[in-house]
């Protein structure tokens, strides 16, 4: 098999030896398996080549991008051929409000190459100086903006992908039976992208920080509830709790914040008249919900309070070497309830826990420290995340807002959807992927007569937990 | 110091010191990627990713968890004997200017070859000495001595006006430690450490003022350490306004060590306009002597750096450390010292 991937992309871009561990894993730390290979097509027909190679000879595979997934969707649970897509990354055309790039070009490097100062793209994961677009797209990841802007999915807008029969298709841009919507957020598990072109947004003419501290939880819910009721959606509002400021004023992004129970972030843009007109209404609603408004002095305080919040997860190191970063989806009114019973269940496992996450739409961010080292103590963090995540969905929420399934909550697919979902689910996985060859044992929990391999306990937890 | 297995357990497999390597930058491989290469010691693999290294550290600049990736990966980097003979020969420039002098007789070796497309043969000097002692020493750095005497001479000329200076010509012990040779390395900097006696060092390739600001977390030894823009700013020296259009390359341990800022400031203070190019901390291609040892890696870095300087629209390049000047020079652009631009 070696020789024949090296015949379709060149020697030097087959890894078969030790090497190929260092894909064991993306961005989910739990679970480390090593793939049998690694290959990294230098273009679309290699790809296309590779592809039909992989399913003629009924070869499991799957396709990574820069390997920054939360939720272990590139991870290689069932020994399959890795396709790293990171060498398609060029920018093909610029067209209006409409560019064209390769899956594996960074987020960040479409904004920084962007020779309309005018124009933006919007969806800005916290990985977004690393994670790929194809990657971006699989995950349908959010970011902070997506209160006014929305996740990937909103600024996708036609797609070329390549299906397991070796046909490429251009999908999307028509209003009818639009199909781009099942490749955003399949994970990598419907077809490979090749190409995507995406939605570029005018820049705002005004933006406008605040920062508002509570001295409660509650009061802090309450104000991002009364936000939206005042007829203001934000571009950003983002919460950190008391455990994330502590962090962040411990390491290197300390920002100053004001020591309280809980603060928002505050991104108003638009219009100079508009935003003036919506900071007044925030700042109205602050204080009846007895919080303080702070305004940054300056560009610099402005950035450093912005640069503090991207840097709350890594500063979770502050409490553990390891973290699971959960990110289930919830109506923003149990926002208080949910985080109180994130602390109930930190003293429950012993296990330190902080908030900092994307109000604006309601995905929590709870990090559940642990020591990757320690097999019990990782088990019992997937255990505290399992509790979490099912009191979201009790409450109304969605398992995943932005970092998709993976292996690391598909045990809570068959909590939040109904067998008939899952089974429509599965027909549709066969429609596009009959020998189960792409990317197996993700997303959706497989059906009874079909095989997920397990390497270990971690593993078995993960897949089955206590649902 | 804390074993490099240790250190790994620091790194959260974030990746995002990806984008900031040149060597992932143009191979795209996790090989030949920072977290790729922690990985590597973390399993204990002997991976080839621990030799692509071009040990410009900016991945530490990226790194949120603040993992000692230059700490990580110097003990696992294998020296070899054509290594050590040039360690041996930039520890000592007159010997290196000899041997260099030499080496056009001797162009059947590949890296004779490759070294003769950076370095014409008439370039070559015998570095500059004085026998004067001196309040503040003049530290040239190795290949800076012996190529651009002119530059160390235009320096020595301005700081003379001030100060009295003493020359040392050698090597700060960067190639050593980013071949793995750290013992190498920090007997080198004991050495200086005996002949600067707590003096000022002034250095003119500004990785190597950088390099010397670590040797207290590496070896434990303190050097008064100055790169010579940061001299000229720190001591609020008078400096000629030049009236011409630069842009300026950051060295990747000058960037590291914020020595950058003080770059900056002394080129604005003499009124120059610059015309900034993409990424100027962007590794420029050279790797000390990456770009003899890995030449194709180094031209597919010296390509990427030359379209970032080529978005400057500027055709001369303000470079304050030698190999970047010669690897940015065969891009076809002029370049020029701080200390080039003092005299006009």
């Amino acid at each position: 098999m070696i020789e024949k991937l090296a015949e379709i992309v060149g020697e030097e871009w087959v890894i078969s030896s030790d090497e190929a561990k260092l894909y064991s894993y993306p961005a989910f730390i739990p679970l480390k398996i090593e793939p049998p290979l690694v290959v990294l097509p230098g273009s679309e027909e290699e790809v296309i080549s590779l592809v039909n190679f992989l399913n003629e000879n009924n070869i499991k595979y799957l396709v990574r991008g820069s390997g920054t997934s939360l939720s272990g969707a590139t991870t290689p649970t069932q020994g399959e051929v890795i396709i790293s897509l990171t060498r398609l990354n060029r920018i093909y055309s610029l067209d209006n409000f409409e560019i064209t790039v390769g899956p594996g070009l960074a987020n960040f490097l479409i904004n920084k190459t962007l020779s309309n100062p005018n124009l933006f793209y919007a969806p800005d994961p916290s990985s977004y100086v690393v994670s790929s677009i194809g990657g971006n797209i699989s995950h349908d990841s959010g970011g902070m903006h997506t209160p006014k802007y929305g996740t990937t999915f909103d600024s996708v807008i036609k797609l070329r992908v390549l299906l397991s029969d070796g046909k490429v298709e251009e999908i999307g841009g028509n209003n009818f039976f639009d199909p781009t919507s099942i490749f955003v957020g399949a994970e990598g598990t419907l077809g490979v992208i090749l190409r995507a072109t995406l939605r570029l947004f005018p820049k705002p003419e005004v933006s406008k920080t605040l920062l508002a501290a509570f001295n409660s939880i509650d009061n802090a819910g309450k104000a991002v509830v009364s936000v939206y009721k005042s007829g203001v959606t934000p571009a950003a509002m983002e919460f950190l709790d008391k455990n994330s400021i502590i962090a962040i004023e411990n390491t290197q992004y300390k920002a100053n914040y004001p020591m309280a129970e809980a603060i928002l972030l505050i991104e108003l843009d638009g219009y100079s008249a508009n935003v003036e007109e919506e900071e007044a209404r925030v700042v109205k609603v602050v204080r009846e919900n007895n919080g303080e408004v702070f305004i940054p002095k300056d560009d610099e305080e402005k950035n450093r309070w912005w640069w503090g919040r991207k840097g709350a997860f890594p500063s979770f190191a502050y409490y553990s070497p390891a973290y699971l970063t959960l990110d289930a989806n919830v109506p923003r009114s149990t926002l208080p309830t949910m985080l109180r019973f994130t602390y109930e269940i930190s003293k429950k496992y012993g296990l330190p826990v902080a908030n900092s996450f994307h109000a604006g739409d309601g995905t929590l961010h709870p990090l559940i420290g642990f020591d990757p080292k320690n097999v019990d103590e990782t088990i019992n963090a997937i255990k505290a995340a399992e509790e979490i995540t099912k009191l979201a969905i009790k409450l109304g929420g969605v398992p995943s807002g932005e970092h998709g399934i993976g292996i690391e909550k598909i045990k809570f697919m068959k909590l939040y959807y109904s067998e008939d979902d899952l089974t429509l689910m599965r027909r549709l996985k066969t429609v596009f992927d009959s020998k189960r060859l792409l990317n197996p044992c993700k997303l959706v929990p497989p059906a009874k007569n079909e095989i997920c391999n397990t390497v270990n306990r971690v593993h078995t937890y993960l897949l089955e937990g206590d649902i | 110091m804390i074993s490099s297995l240790k250190l790994t357990e620091m790194c959260t497999h974030c990746g995002f010191c990806l984008e900031t390597c040149p060597t992932y930058v143009v191979t795209r491989n996790e090989v030949h990627s920072p977290r790729g290469r922690i990985e590597a010691v973390r399993l204990g693999i002997n991976s080839v990713g621990f030799e692509t290294c071009m040990y410009c550290r900016l991945c530490e600049t990226a790194c949120p968890a603040g993992v000692k990736y230059g700490q990580i990966i110097t003990p696992v980097r294998k020296s070899s004997t054509k290594k050590t003979l040039m360690e041996k020969m930039l520890e000592n420039p007159k010997l290196l200017s000899k041997s260099l002098k030499l080496l056009d007789k001797v162009s059947s070796y590949p890296e004779v070859e490759r070294f003769m497309k950076f370095i014409k043969p008439n370039e070559i000097s015998e570095p500059l000495e004085t026998n004067d002692e001196g309040d503040i020493i003049l530290f040239p750095g190795c290949i800076e001595s012996v190529i651009f005497r002119r530059t160390v001479e235009k320096a020595y000329k301005f700081l003379s006006k001030n100060y009295k200076i003493k020359i040392i010509n050698g090597c700060c012990g960067l190639a050593h430690i980013s071949n793995g040779n750290h013992e190498g390395a920090r007997k080198l900097a004991m050495k200086l450490a005996e002949k600067v006696k707590g003096k000022k060092v002034i250095t003119l390739q500004s990785n190597c003022a950088a390099f010397m600001k670590e040797y207290k977390e590496w070896f434990g030894i303190e050097i008064n350490s100055n790169d010579f823009a940061e001299f000229l700013i720190k001591e609020g020296i008078e400096l000629p306004k030049v009236s011409d259009t630069f842009t300026i390359h950051y060295p990747c341990h000058a960037y590291r060590q914020k020595l950058t800022t003080h770059i900056r400031n002394a080129v604005e203070k003499m009124g120059v306009k610059i015309s900034e190019m993409e990424d100027p901390h962007f590794e420029c291609g050279a790797g000390g002597d990456y770009w003899i040892s890995h030449p194709k890696l180094s031209d597919m870095v010296i390509n990427v750096k030359k379209e970032k300087i080529a978005k400057s629209k500027a055709k001369k390049v303000i470079v304050t450390n030698s190999v970047c000047a010669l690897a940015i020079r065969s891009m076809g652009y002029d370049v020029y010292h701080i200390a080039d631009l003092l005299d006009t």
